[in-house]
């Protein structure tokens, strides 16, 4: 079995999942994770599927081809490497949350410092709230900190950016053994 | 008395920590009434804490009468300089806020507090709480202190877009 990763992203309008996914059952691949949301009427899916020994790429393309066009949907599709070992370390899921008068450069500002501190971003989501006059943008991510990395540190480099970015952020353990 | 506009995000005024009022005076009995007259005035409102009326000070208001989450009830209640003396069996659960008017968000709270504060007879009060009491109670603390519950939740997917605020 080979994993591919498949994106597919159009004008939202009823039948594309069933549409994408069809394609994958006529070739017997195994849809495992998946995400599939509506951004601003876009609808956009992200999935992982595992396939028969003989499908490969060019066979899912060729498939996914008819409903793509169908559907106007532009679709990608590429071989996922099995994930390697690692990202489970003793600093646990932190949760950045991020809010502010919405401005250009938010997510590229948080994710900056991030990145240089070695945390990775396992999950993220934003919303753009409050009247038009005044939007408001809000971004939620889950992080894992590097091993031996401080959250008290980070907290107050998060601090720093957030103030020259002018929003707030704010670290907190992610709730991970609530039942 | 009064009603008072509230602040919503981002209004930094929210991320600051409130000043303790100290004494139970006049100024204090009526931000006590516009605390409750501001709460009343939106049904759906079971707490409102000073900081967002524009009042940098410790105290809040919460009333959760008939809420159908709710199980014990100290019914009307403003506490002055209120603090947290006790928190077990955390919760997650649902969250909406006055001052973020188009989110909700889910929380883990302690369902189970004891507080301990001063009431508008100028006298201590402590007030016992469980269940959706005992979370309206923490998530007011929590605006003294300048963290709203955008702050708590458990994880990138626990907010929620909300249509209108009932």
């Amino acid at each position: 079995m080979t994993h591919f990763a498949v994106t597919a992203v159009g004008a939202d309008r009823p039948g594309i999942v069933a549409a994408v996914t069809g394609a994958f059952a006529e070739h017997g691949c195994n849809l495992e994770d998946s995400s599939m949301t509506i951004l601003r009427g876009q609808f956009a899916m992200m999935l992982v599927v595992d396939a028969p020994a003989g499908v490969g790429a060019a066979e899912l393309e060729h498939t996914l081809a008819g409903p793509a066009a169908a559907l106007d949907l532009v679709v990608t599709v590429r071989p996922a490497a099995e994930p390697t070992e690692g990202g489970t370390d003793d600093t646990g899921s932190w949760t950045v949350s991020v809010y502010g008068a919405d401005h250009p450069g938010i997510v590229h500002g948080v994710a900056a410092l991030l990145a240089a501190e070695g945390v990775n971003i396992v999950d993220l989501s934003t919303r753009v709230v409050g009247p038009p006059e005044s939007p408001v943008y809000t971004m939620l991510l889950e992080v894992t900190l590097p091993p031996g990395a401080d959250p008290h540190e980070f907290s107050r480099r998060l601090d720093t950016t957030a103030t020259e970015l002018g929003v707030t952020c704010r670290l907190h353990p992610s709730e991970a053994d609530i039942l | 008395m009064a009603v008072r506009p509230v602040l919503a995000l981002p209004d930094p005024f929210l991320q600051q920590p409130a000043a303790k009022v100290g004494r139970v005076d006049a100024a204090a009995l009526a931000l006590a009434a516009d605390l409750l007259d501001t709460m009343r005035a939106r049904p759906a409102c079971v707490g409102l804490a000073a900081p967002q009326i524009g009042v940098g000070l410790r105290a809040f208001a919460i009333d959760v009468t008939g809420h159908r989450k709710a199980r014990s009830c100290a019914g009307e209640l403003v506490l002055f300089d209120p603090e947290l003396l006790s928190a077990a069996a955390p919760v997650l659960g649902r969250e909406g806020c006055l001052s973020i008017p188009d989110l909700t968000g889910d929380v883990a709270r302690a369902t189970q507090v004891t507080v301990r504060g001063v009431g508008v007879d100028g006298g201590e009060r402590i007030v016992e709480a469980d269940a959706f009491e005992a979370r309206a109670l923490l998530h007011e603390l929590d605006h003294l202190d300048g963290f709203l519950f955008l702050d708590r939740v458990a994880s990138a997917h626990s907010v929620y877009r909300r249509k209108v605020y009932r």
